[in-house]
């Protein structure tokens, strides 16, 4: 295997986005064993490098292709070519009426840490929290969803579009969580990160 | 990573905070994001009618250090420009003048945009001069 293939490369696999996970895990496995450096100390200091770098390659395709949305925003840089010199970055443009929505929650944040957190003004986060996380989730359904099976059966000169859709959700959904991370971090100063903890 | 004296100062003092109420004659309105971090931040402009200079500018982001102290030096900038000096603010200014490091470069560059949606939404609701046409074609290919 050569050390400048991607992701999909690493695994044999299609620029596709159905991915059943348990052949990846058992192809992940078989690749694993095959590059690990306890497997390779007789080989020469050449060879032995060469497994390091590849073996290190394997663990952060695995860890991009195994999360549905890691490898959507994996699958929009190669696209894209970035990280090369032709690479073209082109920013989604934001809908306006979500960076509206964005700051009115934030003057909602400010305001309730300004005038002390008290319950109700907790409850109200809250509630807002949970909507938005709602709203997030739904954004991922669609990436997840609808959006990669389009990229599935899309034609090569239909791809172009299913991309930038692609990015336009990837951009809400980023938007969303900041907000949701913020919201959060009101809630809980003392850093408690998990969810599930802060659902009555 | 570190901020210079010149992002610090501004983040503990920022400039020129609030808002104007939208429909004030003369108030431009910018409100831009960055995808990559989920910051926004909003810059107003307030123009004199009869002669085109910006009497006051007021922002309020949502964001990082240098996103905060990238709006609150363009506010600064802003007033006692006239709009067509106002649209010759660039990015790198703003990163010479608060020596942002290559990964804040983005924050300059949002300052930048929300100085332009701000004159963009001057121009298309106050501005009778031959950029208001301009402007307007302008604010619709954003969507």
């Amino acid at each position: 295997m050569s050390q400048t293939v991607n992701y999909f490369e690493v695994f044999g696999l299609p620029r596709t986005l159905g991915i059943d996970a348990g052949q990846l895990q058992a192809k992940f496995y078989e690749l694993s064993r095959r590059y690990h450096p306890d497997f390779q100390q007789s080989a020469p200091p050449a060879e032995q490098e060469r497994a390091l770098t590849l073996s290190a390659l394997v663990n952060t395709a695995y860890r991009t292709l195994r999360d549905p949305i890691a490898r959507i925003e994996y699958l929009v840089r190669l696209e894209e070519g970035r990280d090369t010199r032709e690479g073209s970055a082109v920013k989604p443009a934001a809908p306006p009426e979500l960076l509206e929505e964005i700051f009115e929650v934030q003057e909602m944040l400010e305001d309730a840490k300004a005038s002390g957190l008290d319950d109700e003004g907790r409850n109200r986060l809250a509630a807002e929290r949970d909507r938005l996380v709602a709203r997030c989730r739904q954004e991922e359904e669609l990436l997840t969803g609808a959006l990669a099976a389009d990229w599935d059966e899309a034609s090569p000169a239909g791809r172009p579009r299913v991309v930038a859709a692609f990015k336009a959700a990837l951009a809400t959904r980023a938007y969303l969580r900041t907000v949701i991370d913020d919201l959060e971090a009101a809630l809980d100063p003392a850093g408690e990160t998990d969810v599930t903890h802060h659902r009555h | 990573m570190a901020y210079s004296d010149k992002v610090i100062e501004h983040y503990n003092n920022p400039r020129n905070v609030g808002s104007f109420t939208k429909d004030t004659p003369g108030v431009g309105t910018g409100l831009v994001g960055a995808p990559e971090c989920g910051d926004v931040m909003k810059l107003q402009i307030k123009v004199n009618l009869d002669t085109g200079v910006i009497e006051d500018a007021k922002f309020k982001t949502f964001g990082c250090g240098s996103a905060i102290a990238s709006s609150s030096l363009a506010t600064e900038w802003l007033k006692g420009k006239t709009v067509d000096q106002a649209a010759e603010i660039k990015n790198t200014d703003i990163v010479n003048e608060l020596k942002l490091p290559p990964v804040k470069i983005h924050c300059s560059v949002l300052a930048e945009d929300a100085i332009k949606a701000a004159l963009s939404d001057y121009k298309a609701k106050w501005g009778e001069s031959a950029g208001a046409g301009q402007a307007a074609a302008t604010a619709t290919t954003s969507s």
